[in-house]
């Protein structure tokens, strides 16, 4: 799985496009090469409930269609699998 | 320098070749000027996440109580938005997960967002929803998304969304086929009778769109009453011992009307206390002590007001803010008003500062980045209403002045306050109105002008007395008192909407603070272009350019001037019967499936009565409206038709008829790419038209005080006012009369022919509702103001008068004398609404061209400001063609 600085815990978006480390305040793009602080951002794709079934679309729980990007930070059903 | 005149109209003088900047330039403060880079950045993205979670608990609770089913998807939603805070921020919280975030809601309507190709979308098309997209233009600059690029793709022509979300997306506009309120509403609406008359009234865009799926709530006055006087604990409490008294008792709705208001204040709990989980965060990651202590101050702030009431000026703000941005996550919605913010707040602002918790600047660096937080909101809707009719405004217009519950003066220091940081943190929201009343001071009335003289564009000066005879004849029959009219508030641009007065207990102290107490106040038929009807009732119910019929045949030849009244009235009154009901239609099953919880919960007096909005819970309900558009070029044709036609006989209908079908011999405006009448150009045929074009534009102008177009003018709106009276909402209350152009002036102009009185086929209308022709109003100021007052305002819900006026033509405190006069002037003449472009028309034509060297330049359209380089080209050239008043 390519990872980029979207996926990462310190990654604030700005826009679709852009966002700023939350780190160290630098402006990135939502595509930036993760740095050696990265650590994983909770998203159904790193959930032991998400089943991929195409490259943008899933299903959580086995019944609910989810996508691989949707941030779960809120979510009370996430699980890691393989947090970093 | 190109000479003025052959950029804009000028009247008076023609200024020197210097372009004249604003005299007065002011600073925000380094925290909020960082912000606004940082906005100046930001493009325009929608995110899935609301929509998904939203949908996902519906779908999980089919058969349940709509209104709990609702409540439950708002709750889910709210609890699963991420939390977003960006560096420096004092006030936090957005719609969704990006600076300038908004989401599609599909259980309004979903076809719009589809691909061109989808069947969805193709439907959408075929019944004239989504007409007007077509004759919409995006400014290229700013923050708009106009076209795909690398991840990120364009949805209605400005949203940026990742394409990872992109399937999720239509999958989630696909579950709502058939369920969403434009889908429910559509399957109704076929029903009413003339119902074809509709969709031809769609295609040809003489009327601009359906409410009741598209922005169903808005033009509205926010009331944050409750939050701030008991917190959202507090209203929790209120409905849990509601629930308890209503249950098992009959009108059992009241019992589900506080089951899901408690749902979705848990939602929103939840909402609050993952943000302060998200500053704690931000907090343990911070090295800088003073942005720490801001992270930590911003979580301490979140859990409190999740439970309890705001303890001081800043909490209120705060709370303030939570609240509005709350209810413009439940509805696509443009104009939610914070009203008068400045009396609201007032209490809490003259305690901390009279303790010394809070000095002037700790004010101003909050003021500023209340106007950065209100800068950010977006609405997600179709390209049609966000572009055609909203030129990407949200109007959130905040008032200042009116008067208090006894009729003395409203002004305070902190509205003060709030005027000097809309100069120093210029930005179009939210946007300032002046509700002018004779008893304002005029230290208060300086300070307007001064802001006004600044070049944003606002304040706009609104006449509080008007605007209380309107309500008062409005709403009288509801309860309306003289005292509580004076609680009223611009609610959008310009609707005038109902508010109360509401006894917030600070220290042991009573103070009344105004807020609204209706909901949205401009829903129902919008946008009629006038010229248009005109059109048709020439062509006998054709529109010429679609080739399509629109109206049954008149049946008649318009052998005379009453004869044309009356295909005009006949015509006119069809549009507005047919449009009346299918959006009563629209806006019944937005009530049924898609119920205003959260603006329900803050509106007086929906808790009280454990009823919503949408089953007349608020104090006040006589909120439909009827709005117009174009209503100068319809009576300057019909000015020139009586004198040239029926008056001079110097030429019959069917001469006219001719030379509109062939556009006087010119070009069309879109083969040119300008919709501005001064940039038009002459075609091989021009000549043959030369002599009733001339004609045309030499019949009487209205603007001029010329008693002859004047008339007509009168009696178009007398008659137009108390029609409006006739047609019923779906409330059963009567409908009242709206006339504000806010940017329909372009996508109307646009798809109408050349008219009468000498305009050229695709040009822009004249903006507003008495502001005139750009050129034609040749007699000054003064002129302009009789013709424009010669109808009594006070029987529509507005009017709307735009002028421009050159930077040296109001120069020094001597000219801020003489600008305020000329206020004062069309106020007391009967005025409703006057706002002004203090500018150098130059400099926006420069603008024009080099746009990334303006990104912050902001110009004044109609009851809204926004960033030049983010509207359309048509709007542009309209607003750089306006006369220009080099002296007053």
């Amino acid at each position: 799985m390519n990872l980029s600085c979207k996926d990462c815990l310190f990654f604030l978006a700005v826009d679709a496009f852009k966002g700023i480390c939350k780190r160290d305040k630098a402006r990135i793009t939502q595509e930036s090469e993760p740095c050696s602080h990265f650590e994983k951002a909770p998203r159904c794709k790193f959930c032991r409930h998400y089943q991929s079934q195409t490259e943008f679309t899933g299903l959580c729980m086995g019944i609910r269609a989810a996508w691989p990007d949707l941030p779960a930070a809120n979510c009370d059903d996430f699980q890691w699998i393989g947090k970093n | 320098m190109e000479e003025a005149s052959s950029v804009y109209n000028v009247y008076g003088k023609q200024p020197d070749s210097v372009v004249r900047e604003p005299e007065i330039k002011k600073s925000a403060t380094p925290r909020a000027e960082a912000l606004r880079e940082l906005y100046f950045t930001a493009k325009s993205s929608a995110s899935m996440e609301f929509p998904y979670w939203y949908t996902r608990r519906w779908e999980e609770l089919d058969g349940e109580i709509p209104i709990i089913r609702r409540a439950e998807a708002l709750k889910e939603a709210f609890s699963h938005l991420s939390p977003v805070i960006y560096p420096g921020e004092l006030l936090v919280m957005g719609k969704a997960a990006y600076l300038r975030g908004s989401y599609p809601m599909p259980w309004l309507s979903e076809a719009y967002f589809m691909a061109s190709e989808d069947k969805m979308y193709k439907e959408a098309v075929e019944s004239g929803k989504l007409s007007a997209d077509g004759y919409t233009t995006w400014g290229q600059g700013g923050g708009n998304v106009t076209r795909s690029e690398g991840n990120v793709v364009s949805i209605a022509g400005k949203f940026g969304v990742r394409k990872e979300e992109v399937p999720a997306m239509l999958q989630i506009a696909r579950y709502w086929k058939d369920k969403s309120v434009d889908d429910i509403g559509h399957k109704y609406e076929m029903m009413v009778p003339g119902y074809p008359v509709k969709e031809a009234l769609m295609r040809s865009v003489i009327c601009m769109f359906d409410s009741g799926y598209t922005l169903p709530q808005g033009r509205e006055v926010m009331n944050y009453y409750y939050p701030l006087q008991y917190g959202l604990g507090g209203m929790m409490t209120y409905c849990e011992e509601m629930m308890s008294e209503s249950a098992g008792i009959p009108e059992m709705d009241r019992l589900y009307y506080y089951k899901a208001t408690h749902l979705t204040l848990q939602g929103l709990q939840r909402w609050f206390l993952n943000y302060e989980k998200e500053a704690r965060f931000m907090a343990s990651l911070e090295t800088d002590a003073q942005q720490k202590k801001e992270y930590l101050g911003i979580a301490d702030r979140m859990a409190w007001l999740a439970e309890k009431p705001p303890r001081d000026f800043y909490d209120a703000l705060q709370m303030v803010w939570s609240c509005h941005v709350a209810v413009l996550n439940e509805d696509a919605i443009s104009g939610l008003s914070p009203g008068r913010l400045g009396q609201v707040l007032y209490p809490f602002w003259k305690r901390d500062t009279e303790k010394g918790l809070l000095n002037r600047e700790q004010s101003m660096e909050l003021l500023e980045c209340m106007r950065i937080k209100f800068t950010e909101i977006d609405c997600f809707a179709s390209m049609g209403v966000v572009g055609g009719v909203l030129s990407g405004n949200t109007f959130n217009n905040l008032c200042l002045g009116g008067l208090k519950k006894d009729g003395s003066h409203a002004a305070n220091e902190l509205e003060m306050l709030i005027l000097e940081s809309g100069m120093s943190c210029a930005t179009p929201q939210p946007t300032l109105s002046v509700l002018y009343d004779e008893k304002l001071p005029e230290e208060f009335l300086m300070k307007a002008v001064e802001c006004t003289k600044i070049g944003t564009g606002y304040p706009a000066w609104i006449n509080n007395q008007v605007a209380m005879a309107f309500l008062m004849d409005n709403y009288g029959h509801e309860g309306m008192t003289l005292e509580e009219a004076r609680a009223w508030s611009i609610g959008g641009c310009l609707e005038t909407s109902p508010g109360s007065w509401m006894p917030l207990e600070l220290d042991g102290e009573v103070y009344w603070i105004p807020g609204g107490s209706a909901p949205a106040t401009s829903v129902g038929v919008h946008f009629i272009s006038l010229p248009k009807i005109l059109e048709t009732v020439l062509f006998d119910g054709m529109d010429m350019r679609t080739g399509q019929r629109v109206f049954e045949p008149l049946g008649q030849k318009l052998e005379t001037w009453e004869n044309l009244w009356e295909g005009l009235k006949r015509y006119f009154s069809k549009a507005v019967e047919v449009l009346t009901y299918c959006n009563n239609i629209q806006h019944d099953a937005w009530r049924k499936i898609s119920p205003s919880l959260v603006n329900s919960m803050l509106k007086p007096d929906c808790l009280a009565q454990g009823k919503d909005i949408g089953q007349k819970g608020c104090r006040y309900n006589t909120t439909f409206n009827i709005e117009i558009c174009g209503a100068a070029n319809m009576v300057n044709s019909l000015a020139a038709l009586k004198r040239n036609v029926f008056d001079n006989k110097e030429y019959t209908l069917d001469d006219y008829r001719d030379a509109i079908l062939a556009n006087f011999g010119y070009k069309t405006a879109g083969e040119i790419g300008s919709f501005s009448l001064i940039d038009q150009q002459p075609a091989e045929k021009h000549l043959e038209y030369s002599r009733i074009l001339k004609s045309s534009r030499e019949a009487p102008k209205f603007g001029n005080d010329d008693h002859y177009v004047d008339s007509i003018f009168r009696e178009w709106e007398e008659w137009f006012c108390d029609m409006c009276h006739n047609y019923t909402s779906l409330y059963n209350e009567p409908m009242y009369a709206c006339q504000i152009s806010v940017s329909t002036h372009a996508p109307m102009g646009a798809v109408t022919l050349a008219g009468a009185d000498g305009r050229l086929a695709g040009t822009t209308f004249a903006d507003g509702s008495v502001s005139a022709y750009p050129g034609t109003d040749k007699n000054g100021p003064y002129a302009l103001f009789n013709s424009a007052t010669c109808w009594d305002h006070s029987k529509s819900q507005n009017s709307q008068l735009n002028m421009k006026i050159h930077p040296s033509a109001i120069k020094g405190r001597d000219g801020s004398r003489k600008f305020l006069e000329l206020i004062r002037a069309y106020l007391r003449k009967g005025g409703f609404h006057v706002q002004f472009n203090i500018v150098d028309s130059r400099m926006l034509k420069k603008a024009q061209a080099e746009p990334d060297q303006y990104r912050g330049l902001m110009v004044r359209v109609a009851g809204f400001t926004q960033y030049w380089v983010e509207l359309g080209k048509a709007i542009q050239d309209e607003v750089i063609a306006r006369t220009e008043y080099e002296e007053v």
